[in-house]
């Protein structure tokens, strides 16, 4: 066999020789390229955006609802089948937050905070629940302050102070301001008498300071802000990094509300929850974080508990309302859920993310079907022109195997130069996609309206798609460029030579 | 023109063979099947020794052109014993006989059959493509251009070239790996009859000086006249060499 670089050096002059070639046999492999690697961006995008909204690679383990003569009887989950979950062989017991026990605020509550200057007033009940602090780590704020600071006695900064006064004509006031610094303070006004006034508050039950609830926000409630809320309400979009956000809108004093435990927006009280029991919280939101339930808020579990013990009994401060599941394997979702519904009578809610990827496969698939056809397509072009280009080209095959080439030598030569173009092809396709890809996304950015989780681009090229596109146009030519090889190697040298 | 020199274009010398550098017994080869079937030789046979100047004469169809593909390896006889420097070029694989073609064995061709992508340089040292070990391809390749004229010429292409420095490119080509054999033909069928004499004396020389064994195909007598051995072929079969012969196998062509 000829030296690898000889062989280099030929295939190339051979294929940079003739441009017409070159174009008639590149130009089907550079769109289908192009197209293979647009639609696999996109898709891989599209689904990286579905999986942020619905987190496909945990499952949530519910109790079935059951009831016998209005008595609510469903399964409970409790701690014993949370470590019943943990030490099965699909979990990784290794890792402390393969399971994560979550409990709702099961009775109503009722938000009102004031954002840049508007009064907002949101149901809390039902879009509130509680994990343990030590799974929220996303950034330094969460982790330092997604605590359970109420059940730190030895606070400090929990001293005696004064509450602000209740309002006949509101059920639940704004959280109070600080007293200002700036300026002379209203000597009628309330001020958060609090040492810290942006974490704490005078708590009216206990007459002493409170750090505020912590509380966290899933990406989708802050896309929802920036795709509806903010736009119809005039408020700023909130920033990517929302440590910055929050410290562009005055820090933590920004982002306090008030919460009345016992109180809906709907009805303005529960009937079922005495109107003694009614009291006022402050909470504050810390941070952004995928632990988070995606519509609403999420604080540590601790709260949730004495809050549903207070208002509902022991029984609601010890059932968790689901239990969320990372896999080993996505693959062992069947067995897990097999065992859950025959060992433990619950079973796994029922996943719309899941059904979005099943959904996007599909569609992925066929796209990458569609470019494989034109790729495929494109190869029978190349093996046409191939065919064409050894025979214009016996007479110098002859010579080649006149001076010393082997078989062998003239059909990896036929191959180098399919290769090459496949290759080259393959460069000019991606290039080509990127380029579409560029183009729609500037389109997207100038002319498509902002929505909840637009992406900022609708592509991702991950390495594995430009290796793949570059393979697989090389791949795709080297095939339709074989049998014309074999045509030329396997030809008579002496008969090629007496070509005219 | 003016061909120059009779230093090897290479030092590389060819191994010594023990006996004829060509060996023919009963070849033939016919082309088409059934009725078409045509006998293009038929048992030809004869010896070629190291140093010899052969000129094989033959009408047109008379098999002489098929003779010397099968002999360098460029075709197959259907049937009969072909030894080319002491390899037996029948049963041998593909990768052995273009080994052979590559190192030891020269082709002229009367279509020149140069590269017109290629300077005269790259035309020349295309053999070097398919040897593993080869050693300053340029030098050498310039050599060659030097031995036959062409020395200012390696830039470059065919196609800024006359017929007969084509010829003479195809030379340098042949002679790039120093072969034992050179096989030509009808080296001089595409050149004018001064040029075709210059080529002509080039290859006597390149005998009488180098000991390079040349077997030539040619029509014209004034081919065969400078050759040392004229093997006349009629219909596919080996004739006597008498004058009368030799003339009815060069039909009355050049002279």
């Amino acid at each position: 066999m000829m030296p690898a670089g000889n062989l280099a050096r030929m295939v190339a002059g051979n294929t940079l020789r003739s441009r017409r070639h070159f174009v008639l046999s590149a130009f089907g492999i550079v769109i289908g390229i192009a197209t293979f690697v647009v639609f696999l961006a996109s898709t891989e995008q599209v689904g990286a955006v579905l999986e942020k909204i619905f987190p496909v690679e945990q499952v949530q383990v519910v109790a079935p609802r059951a009831s016998l003569l209005g008595k609510d009887i469903s399964k409970k989950l409790d701690d014993s089948i949370v470590e019943k979950i943990r030490s099965r062989p699909e979990v990784d017991r290794a890792d402390p937050t393969a399971v994560v026990p979550r409990m709702s605020l099961a009775f109503p509550a009722f938000g009102r905070g004031d954002f840049e200057g508007n009064d907002l007033k949101f149901e809390v009940g039902g879009f509130a629940d509680g994990i343990k602090p030590e799974f929220v780590n996303d950034d330094d704020r969460t982790r330092e302050l997604f605590k359970d600071w109420d059940g730190m006695k030895d606070d400090p900064r929990r001293q005696a102070c004064a509450p602000p006064p209740r309002d006949p004509q509101e059920e639940v006031i704004q959280s109070p301001r600080a007293r200002p610094t700036d300026r002379p303070a209203d000597p009628l006004a309330y001020y958060n008498p609090c040492p810290q006034p942006d974490r704490y508050y005078c708590d009216e039950i206990d007459r002493t300071c409170h750090h505020r609830v912590p509380v966290v926000m899933s990406p989708t409630m802050i896309e929802i802000y920036n795709g509806q809320f903010a736009k119809s309400h005039g408020l700023p979009i909130a920033d990517v990094d929302f440590v910055r956000f929050v410290t562009q809108r005055g820090g933590l004093n920004a982002m306090r509300f008030s919460v009345g435990l016992g109180l809906t927006t709907v009805a303005g009280s529960n009937a079922s929850i005495s109107r003694r029991k009614v009291r006022r919280v402050e909470a504050v939101l810390v941070g952004i974080s995928n632990k988070a339930m995606p519509i609403g808020m999420t604080m540590p579990i601790q709260y949730i508990q004495r809050w549903n013990r207070e208002f509902l009994g022991d029984e609601a401060a010890t059932a968790y309302s689901s239990i969320i599941v990372r896999l080993k394997d996505r693959n062992r979702i069947a067995v897990f859920s097999q065992w859950l519904q025959d060992d433990l009578d619950l079973r796994l809610e029922d996943s719309l993310g899941e059904k979005f990827a099943t959904a996007l496969f599909v569609i992925r698939l066929v796209l990458v079907l569609i470019s494989l056809v034109i790729i495929a397509i494109s190869s029978i072009n190349i093996a046409h022109n191939f065919f064409m280009q050894v025979t214009e080209r016996r007479r110098e095959l002859g010579l080649l195997r006149a001076v010393g080439a082997t078989q062998n030598d003239v059909l990896l030569v036929v191959l180098g130069e399919a290769a090459l173009i496949g290759l080259i092809g393959g460069v000019l396709g991606l290039l080509v996609g990127i380029g579409i890809s560029a183009a729609v996304d500037w389109g997207s950015l100038h002319y498509l309206p902002r929505f909840p989780y637009k992406p900022t681009s609708w592509f991702h090229f991950k390495w594995w798609i430009v290796a793949g596109g570059l393979v697989c146009s090389t791949g795709f030519s080297v095939l339709g460029g074989y049998l014309p090889a074999r045509r030329a190697s396997t030809m008579e040298p002496a008969q090629a030579l007496t070509q005219n | 023109m003016d061909m120059v020199g009779s230093a090897r274009v290479s030092d590389k010398s060819p191994a010594p063979i023990p006996g004829p550098i060509v060996r023919l017994r009963d070849v033939t080869k016919s082309y088409g099947t059934g009725a078409a079937k045509t006998s293009v030789l038929r048992g030809v046979s004869f010896d070629v020794d190291r140093g010899e100047f052969v000129a094989l004469v033959g009408q047109s169809g008379s098999g002489k052109s098929t003779l010397l593909n099968i002999i360098g390896g460029l075709d197959q006889p259907d049937s009969g014993e072909v030894e080319v420097l002491g390899v037996d070029t029948v049963s041998s694989t593909d990768t052995r006989r273009a080994q052979i073609r590559n190192q030891s064995i020269g082709f002229v061709f009367q279509a020149f059959n140069l590269l017109d992508h290629l300077t005269v340089l790259g035309n020349v040292v295309l053999p070097a493509s398919f040897a593993r070990g080869t050693s300053d391809v340029e030098g050498r390749g310039r050599e060659a251009l030097r031995r036959v004229g062409l020395s200012d010429f390696a830039g470059r292409r065919p196609g800024e070239l006359s017929g007969g420095q084509k010829q003479r490119v195809a030379i340098a080509r042949a002679l790039f790996n120093a072969p034992a054999l050179l096989l030509c033909d009808e080296p001089t069928g595409n050149l004018d009859s001064e040029t075709g004499k210059e080529v002509i004396d080039f290859f006597r020389e390149l005998n009488a000086k180098d000991g390079v064994t040349l077997l030539i195909v040619t029509h014209e007598r004034r081919v065969s006249s400078v050759a040392r051995r004229v093997i006349a072929m009629r219909d596919g079969m080996l004739v006597e060499t008498s004058d009368e012969a030799l003339a009815a196998a060069h039909g009355g062509g050049p002279t």
